[in-house]
C-alpha cells in the first residue's frame, strides 16, 4: 500500500497545486511534497526486502492485481521495491522537495502549473522505479516525458522550444526501439511466460527458455533485443554518441527541471539498463562487454573533455553528467559485487551531487543573471555561502573522499578492476579513472575564474547573499552527500543485497 | 597504559571539532576560532605524547574501528588505527608543529587584521585533523582518503586570499598536480585491494606480508610475474608520493604554493602535505623493501630532486622562494634515504627537517610581518639587531638546514648519506650516482642558506621598512624559541657517529623504531632484513665502518662549510653585490625553474584545453550537426510533411534510425559478431 500511497499523494498534490492560485502554489507544493518524502523515508526505515525483485527475491511493499489480458499474456498491476529501486525512490522524493524550494526564486510565472507538473513528474518517476510489469512500467516511463517536456518548453530559456522537442522526440523514439526489443523477447519466450511481468520474463530468460521468433533463432533474437533495448536506454542515460539532446535540454531548462533531469531522469536509463539488459540477458552483455566498456570509457573521457571546453556553467555541469554516467555503464558491465553495486550507488550519488551543482548554478544565476564564466569573477566575495557550497559540490563531483561521489567511483573502480568477464578490465579501469583528473581540471578552472579573483560582474546587478530558501536545499544536499560518503552502507548494503543475484548466472562466474 | 589507545582517535577528532567550531561559530568567538584551534591541537599534542610514552613502554595498537563497507561476499573496506613507533612519533611531530602554527597565526593573521579568519582557522583545523588521521591510518585506503583531504585543505589554505588573482591560481595548480599523482595512487589502492583483498599495513595479514608470500611463492597476476606486478603497484602508489612530496617532476606546485599565508606554508612544508608523501613510503616500507627496482627509482628521484631543487634555490630573491626550493631538496634527501634502504635515516631527517623547516618558515613569517609583507630579500638587510629573537632562531634553523655540526640537520643528513654510501659499497653500485647528487646538494644547500641569512639579516637596511621594522609579539617569539631550541638539539635523537665512535647506545630513534613488536612487521630490523634479502642491500666500507663514517661525515661537512663559507664571503659587507647576476643565461634558466612550469602549463592549457575545444567543435559540428542537419535537410525537402507535423519529428526519427544502424554496426564489429 505504501507505493500506492506515494504515487497517489504526489498525484493529489499535483491536482491541488494545479488548481491553487499562483501566489500560494510554491509554498503549497513544498508542503504537499513532504508526505511522499516522509512515506518514502518510512519505507526505507521498515524495508524488509531481500534479493533482487526480478530474480525471485523478497519484494518489499508488493502489490499485485489483475489488469488486462492481451491474447495469452496477462498484463498486471504489479509494483514493489527491492534494494535497487528503494534508494532511487528516496532520491526522487528528496530531490523533488528540494527542487521545489529551489524554484521559489526563479519561477515567477504560471506557478501553479509549474509546481503541479513537478509533482506529477514525481508520481511518474516513482512509478518507473516501482513497477514490476512491463506495460505498467512503460506507461510510467512515457508519462515522465510529458511534464518534463512542458517544464522545459514553457519555463525554459530562449531556445526552449527547440530543446524541449529535441528532448521529447529523441527519448521517445528511443523508447519505441526499446519497446519493440522487449516485446520481441516476450514473444520469443512463447509459452514459457504467461504475462509481461518483469520477474517472470527475467527468470525465463535466465533459465534459457528463449525460443525462435519466426525465422530468427534464439541467439540472434536475444542479440537484437539486447541491442534494441541498449540503444533505447543509452539515449536516456545518455552515452556518447546519442548525448546531444542533454546539454540543450539542461541549458534551456529552468533550474528545478535541470535538477530533476540530471538527478533522476538520467537514472531511469541506467536503472532500466540494469533491470533489462544486464539482468535479463547477461550472456549478451558479456559477449558485448568490450564494446560496451569502450562506449563507457569514451563517454567518461570525451564527456569530461567537452565539459572542459565550455564556458557556460550549466553546460559544464551538463556535460559532466555524460562523464559520470559513463562510470555507471562501466560498473554494470564489470559484473562484480562492487561493479554493479557501485554503479547503482553512483546513480544515487550522482543524483545528489549533480542536483547540488545545478541548484548552485541556479542560485548564482538568480543573482547575476548570467551563467557565463567570462562574465563574472570573485563572486565568493559577495556570495560567500553559495560559493562555499559551490566549492563543496565541485569537490564532491571530483570524488573527494568522504563524499558520496568518491565512494561510488571507488566501488566502480574496484569492481571494474577485478572484473573477470571484461577482457582487459585493468586497462579499461585505468583509462576511465583518468576522468578524475580532467573533472578536477575543469571544475577548479571554472571556480578560479568565476568565484575567485577580484570581484567583477558584467551584468550590473546588485549582488546580495542568497535567500534562506535557496540555501537550505544546498546545505541539505551537502549534508546528504557527506552522509553517504562516510556511511555508504546506508544504501550500499541493500544495493549489494539486490544486485548480487544479478551476478549469479550459469557457469563459474 | 594500553588503555590510552582507545582515546587515540581523539588526536584527530579534536582538531576536527575545532574545524567545525571555527566554521560555524568562528565569527562570534574571540580570536575568531584561533583559541579553539590552539586548545584542540594542544590537546592532540598532549594525547600524542601520552600515546608516545605508551609506545615507548612497548605497547602497540592495530585495530579496525569502523567498517566503511561490510561486503562479506568479497572484501570489506574499513577504517582503523595503527599506532606503532613510526606513527606515534609522527603524531607528536604533526601535533607539535600544528600547535605552534596556530599560536603563530595569532601574530601573523589576527594581529595583522586579516578578514576571513574563521575560514582560516577552520582550514587549519581540518588540515591538522586530516593529517593526523592519515598518520594513524591502519590501511592504504584510509590513508588515501585522508591524503586527499590533506590535498583539499592545502587547496583551501593556499587560496586563502581568494580576492587576488595569484592565490587561487596557485591553489588550483597545487591540487591539480597532486591530483595527477593521486590518479596513479588511486589505481595503486584499487590494485592492492583487488590483488590482496586487504589494504592493511601491519601484521601477517597485511598486504606487505602477503606481497612477500606472493613473491616467495612466485605467483602470477594478470599474466605478469609477482615482482613485476608488485613493482607496478609500488610505482603507482609512488605517483601519489611524488605529487604530495613535490618530487621531480611533480615539484612545480610547491613554489607557487608560497601564495598562501606563511604559517600555512610552515604547516604544509614541515608536517603535513609534503611530509605525507614520504611518510606513506615509510608506512608501507615492508612493501617497498621487497622491490629493488622501485627502491632504485626512489633513490634516484630523491637524489636528483635534492640536487635539482637546490640549484634553483641559489638564485631566488624572495625569502619564501628559497625556503620552498630547500623543502623540495630536503625531501629529496628523505626519498634518497628511503630508496637506499635507510629507513631510520629517512625518518630521522623527516623529524629534524620538520623542526628546522617549521622554524625557518615561521622566522620568515616574522620577517615578513616586520617588512610589511615585502618578501624580497634585496629590500631587507640589517634585521639582526632589531629582531634579536627572530635572528638567533632563524640562524639556528639555517645552520641545521645547511648541515653544520652540531645542529640537528647535520646528524640526520649525515646519516642519510652514510646509509646510501654503505649500501652503495655493499653491492648496489648504482646508488653511488644518487649519493654523488646528494653530496652536490650539500654544497648548494650551505650556499643558498647562508646567502639567505646574509641578505636578510646582515649588512645595512636596504629599504625604509627594513630600517624601521614592525615589531612582533610573544605569539611569534614563543613558537620560534621552542623550535629554535629543538633545531639545535633534535639531532641528538640519533647521533649515529657518536654511537659508532664511542660505543654508547645513543641511537635512540633507531632503537625506538626497531621496538615495534615482531608481529606487526613494522620494525626497523625487519625492514633491513627485507632490503638485504630482496633488494640485495649489503653493507660495504672503505677501510672499516668508523673510517667510512668519518670520511663520509667529513666530506659532507666540508662541502657544507665550503658552501656556507663562500656565501658568507660573497654576501658579507654593508651593501652585498648580486653575484648571481653574473651567472647570465644560467641564472635565467634557474629563475625559470628549467622551464618545468612552462611545459606543464602547456600540457594543461596548450594541449588538453585545445583537444577539449576540438572535441567540442566536433561534438557540435559533427554529432549534433547530424541531428540538426538531418532535420534541416528534410525540412527543406519535406515541405509537405512539415505542414502535417512540426517536421522535426521525422528528422529525429531518421537520425535515431541512423544511429541505431551505426551502433549495431559498431557492436557487430567490436563484438566480433560478424
Amino acid at each position: 500500500m505504501y507505493i500506492e500511497a506515494l504515487i497517489l499523494l504526489s498525484l493529489i498534490g499535483a491536482g491541488v497545486v494545479f488548481l491553487a492560485p499562483n501566489r500560494y502554489a510554491g509554498k503549497l507544493a513544498f508542503w504537499l511534497s513532504l508526505p511522499p518524502l516522509l512515506v518514502s523515508l518510512y519505507m526505507y526505515a521498515i524495508f524488509d526486502g531481500s534479493g533482487n525483485a526480478l530474480l525471485d527475491g523478497d519484494i518489499a511493499f508488493e502489490t499485485f492485481g489483475e489488469w488486462l489480458t492481451l491474447g495469452q499474456y496477462a498484463i498486471n498491476y504489479h509494483v514493489g521495491v527491492d534494494g535497487i529501486s528503494l534508494p532511487l525512490i528516496v532520491l526522487t522524493t528528496v530531490l523533488v522537495t528540494l527542487s521545489i524550494l529551489s524554484a521559489w526564486t526563479p519561477i515567477d510565472d504560471r506557478q501553479s502549473q509549474f509546481y503541479g507538473l513537478v509533482l506529477f513528474l514525481e508520481a511518474s518517476l516513482i512509478g518507473v522505479f516501482a513497477a514490476l510489469d512491463f506495460i505498467l512500467w512503460f506507461v510510467f516511463w512515457e508519462a515522465v516525458l510529458i511534464p518534463m517536456y512542458f517544464l522545459i518548453g514553457i519555463w525554459g530559456g530562449p531556445r526552449r522550444k527547440y530543446a524541449a522537442i529535441k528532448f521529447f522526440v529523441y527519448t521517445n523514439l528511443a523508447s519505441l526501439v526499446m519497446f519493440i526489443g522487449y516485446l520481441g523477447l516476450v514473444f520469443g519466450l512463447g509459452d514459457a511466460v504467461t504475462s509481461t511481468g518483469l520477474p517472470e520474463v527475467a527468470q525465463a530468460l535466465r533459465a534459457g527458455q528463449l525460443g525462435a521468433l519466426g525465422p530468427v533463432g534464439p541467439e540472434a533474437l536475444a542479440f537484437v533485443a539486447f541491442l534494441a533495448m541498449f540503444v533505447g536506454f543509452a539515449v536516456k542515460v545518455p552515452v556518447v554518441p546519442v548525448h546531444t539532446w542533454l546539454p540543450d535540454a539542461h541549458v534551456e531548462a529552468p533550474t528545478p527541471a535541470s535538477v530533476l533531469l540530471a538527478g533522476v531522469l538520467l537514472k531511469m536509463g541506467t536503472y532500466a539498463l540494469l533491470r533489462f539488459n544486464f539482468t535479463m540477458l547477461p550472456e549478451q552483455a558479456i559477449a558485448l562487454a568490450v564494446p560496451i566498456a569502450t562506449i563507457a570509457v569514451i563517454s567518461i573521457i570525451y564527456g569530461a573533455l567537452l565539459a572542459l571546453a565550455q564556458s557556460d556553467l550549466k553546460r559544464i555541469v551538463a556535460y559532466s553528467s555524460v562523464s559520470s554516467m559513463g562510470y555507471v555503464i562501466l560498473g554494470l558491465v564489470a559484473y562484480t559485487v562492487y561493479g554493479v553495486g557501485g554503479a547503482t550507488f553512483q546513480m544515487v550519488a550522482h543524483g545528489l551531487i549533480s542536483g547540488l551543482l545545478f541548484m548552485t548554478v541556479g542560485v548564482i544565476y538568480n543573482e547575476t543573471h548570467t551563467r557565463m564564466v567570462g562574465d563574472m569573477s570573485g563572486l565568493a566575495d559577495k556570495m560567500p555561502v553559495t560559493s562555499g557550497v559551490f566549492v563543496a559540490g565541485a569537490f564532491a563531483y571530483m570524488g573527494l573522499p568522504l563524499m558520496a561521489g568518491f565512494a561510488a567511483e571507488l566501488f566502480i573502480f574496484l569492481g571494474a578492476f577485478e572484473s573477470t568477464v571484461l577482457p582487459g578490465a585493468v586497462v579499461f579501469t585505468a583509462v576511465a579513472m583518468f576522468g578524475i583528473v580532467v573533472v578536477a581540471g575543469y571544475l577548479l578552472w571554472a571556480m578560479q575564474r568565476s568565484l575567485f579573483g577580484p570581484f567583477r560582474l558584467e551584468t550590473d546587478y546588485e549582488l546580495s547573499p542568497a535567500p534562506l530558501h535557496d540555501v537550505v536545499p544546498l546545505v541539505t544536499l551537502v549534508l546528504l552527500i557527506v552522509l553517504l560518503g562516510t556511511a555508504p552502507d546506508v544504501f550500499f548494503e541493500m544495493i549489494r543485497d539486490a544486485t548480487h543475484p544479478v551476478l549469479d548466472f550459469g557457469g563459474d562466474l | 597504559m594500553e588503555g590510552i589507545f582507545q582515546y587515540a582517535p581523539a588526536i584527530a577528532v579534536l582538531p576536527f571539532v575545532s574545524f567545525l567550531v571555527a566554521l560555524i561559530a568562528g565569527e562570534y568567538l574571540p580570536k575568531k576560532g584561533a583559541l579553539a584551534g590552539i586548545l584542540a591541537t594542544g590537546g592532540s599534542l598532549t594525547l600524542s605524547l601520552v600515546v608516545l610514552v605508551a609506545v615507548v613502554s612497548g605497547h602497540t595498537y592495530n585495530e579496525t574501528l569502523y567498517t566503511f563497507v561490510d561486503a562479506s561476499e568479497t572484501f570489506s573496506l574499513t577504517f582503523g588505527l595503527l599506532i606503532d613507533p613510526l606513527s606515534a612519533a609522527m603524531l607528536v611531530i604533526v601535533s607539535l608543529i600544528a600547535t605552534l602554527v596556530h599560536v603563530f597565526s595569532l601574530g601573523y593573521m589576527n594581529d595583522e587584521g586579516e578578514i576571513g579568519l574563521p575560514r582560516y582557522y577552520a582550514g587549519l583545523g581540518l588540515f591538522t585533523a586530516s593529517m593526523l588521521a592519515f598518520v594513524f591510518s591502519d590501511n592504504l585506503l584510509m590513508a588515501f582518503i585522508f591524503f586527499e583531504l590533506v590535498g583539499l585543505c592545502s587547496y583551501l589554505l593556499i587560496g586563502f586570499w581568494f580576492r587576488e588573482d595569484a592565490p587561487p591560481s596557485a591553489a588550483k595548480k597545487a591540487f591539480l598536480v597532486t591530483r595527477f599523482g593521486d590518479y596513479f595512487f588511486l589505481i595503486g589502492v584499487v590494485a592492492v585491494l583487488v590483488t590482496f583483498g586487504t589494504a592493511q599495513f601491519a601484521g601477517s595479514e597485511g598486504f606487505p606480508a602477503l606481497a612477500e608470500e606472493a613473491l616467495v611463492a612466485g605467483e602470477t597476476f594478470h599474466g605478469l610475474g609477482a615482482e613485476t606486478w608488485l613493482s607496478i603497484i609500488g610505482l603507482l602508489v609512488l605517483g601519489g608520493v611524488l605529487g604530495k612530496s613535490a618530487q621531480f617532476p611533480f615539484h612545480t606546485w610547491l613554489p607557487d604554493a608560497m601564495e598562501g599565508p606563511t604559517p600555512v606554508s610552515a604547516l604544509i612544508h614541515a608536517a603535513t602535505m609534503v611530509a605525507a608523501g614520504v611518510y606513506l613510503v615509510a608506512r608501507m616500507y615492508g612493501f617497498y623493501a621487497l622491490l629493488p627496482t622501485v627502491l632504485a627509482i626512489i633513490a634516484f628521484i630523491g637524489g636528483f630532486t635534492a640536487l635539482f631543487a637546490a640549484t634553483m634555490g641559489v638564485v631566488k630573491d624572495e625569502i619564501k622562494q628559497v625556503l620552498a626550493y630547500s623543502t623540495i631538496s630536503q625531501y629529496g634527501y628523505i626519498m634518497l634515504a628511503l630508496g637506499a634502504g635507510g629507513y631510520v635515516a629517512a625518518f630521522f631527517h623527516l623529524t629534524t627537517h620538520a623542526v628546522f623547516k617549521a622554524l625557518l618558515f615561521l622566522g620568515a613569517g616574522s620577517v615578513i610581518i616586520a617588512m610589511h609583507h615585502n618578501e624580497n630579500m634585496w629590500d631587507m638587510g640589517g634585521l639582526k639587531d632589531p629582531m634579536r629573537v627572530t635572528y638567533l632562531t632563524f640562524l639556528a634553523g639555517s645552520l641545521a638546514l645547511a648541515g653544520i655540526f652540531p645542529f640537528s640537520g647535520f646528524w640526520s643528513k649525515d646519516e642519510v648519506l652514510f646509509e646510501t654510501l654503505v649500501h652503495a659499497l655493499g653491492g648496489s653500485p648504482l646508488l653511488l650516482g644518487a649519493y654523488v647528487m646528494g653530496l652536490g646538494a650539500v654544497f648548494l644547500t650551505g650556499f643558498y642558506t647562508i646567502r639567505m641569512v646574509m641578505l636578510t639579516f646582515h649588512g645595512e637596511p636596504r629599504s625604509d621598512t627594513a630600517e624601521n621594522p614592525h615589531g612582533v609579539r610573544w605569539n611569534v617569539k614563543f613558537p620560534l624559541s621552542v623550535l629554535g631550541v629543538l633545531a639545535v638539539v633534535a639531532g641528538f635523537l640519533n647521533p649515529v657517529p657518536i654511537q659508532k665512535l664511542t660505543g654508547a647506545q645513543v641511537d635512540f630513534l633507531h632503537a625506538f623504531l626497531d621496538s615495534a613488536p615482531e608481529a606487526t612487521l613494522t620494525n626497523a630490523g625487519h625492514y633491513s632484513d627485507l632490503t638485504a634479502e630482496y633488494a640485495g642491500y649489503g653493507t660495504g666500507y672503505i677501510g672499516g665502518e668508523v673510517m667510512t663514517l668519518l670520511l663520509g661525515a667529513g666530506i659532507a661537512l666540508g662541502l657544507a662549510l665550503v658552501g656556507a663559507g663562500s656565501a658568507f664571503f660573497l654576501y658579507r659587507g654593508a651593501e652585498p653585490t648580486a653575484h648571481t647576476e653574473k651567472l647570465g643565461r644560467v641564472r635565467t634558466l634557474l629563475m625559470h625553474n628549467y622551464y618545468q612550469d612552462e611545459y606543464q602549463v602547456w600540457l594543461a592549457e596548450g594541449l588538453t584545453v585545445r583537444v577539449a575545444r576540438a572535441a567540442d567543435t566536433f561534438d557540435q559540428g559533427v554529432i549534433d550537426g547530424l541531428v540538426n542537419g538531418a532535420s534541416s535537410v528534410s525540412l527543406f525537402a519535406g515541405d509537405r510533411l512539415r505542414r502535417i507535423q512540426t517536421g522535426v519529428v521525422t528528422n529525429y526519427a531518421a537520425f535515431i534510425a541512423l544511429s541505431l544502424v551505426i551502433l549495431v554496426a559498431l557492436f557487430a564489429v567490436l563484438g566480433g559478431w560478424i
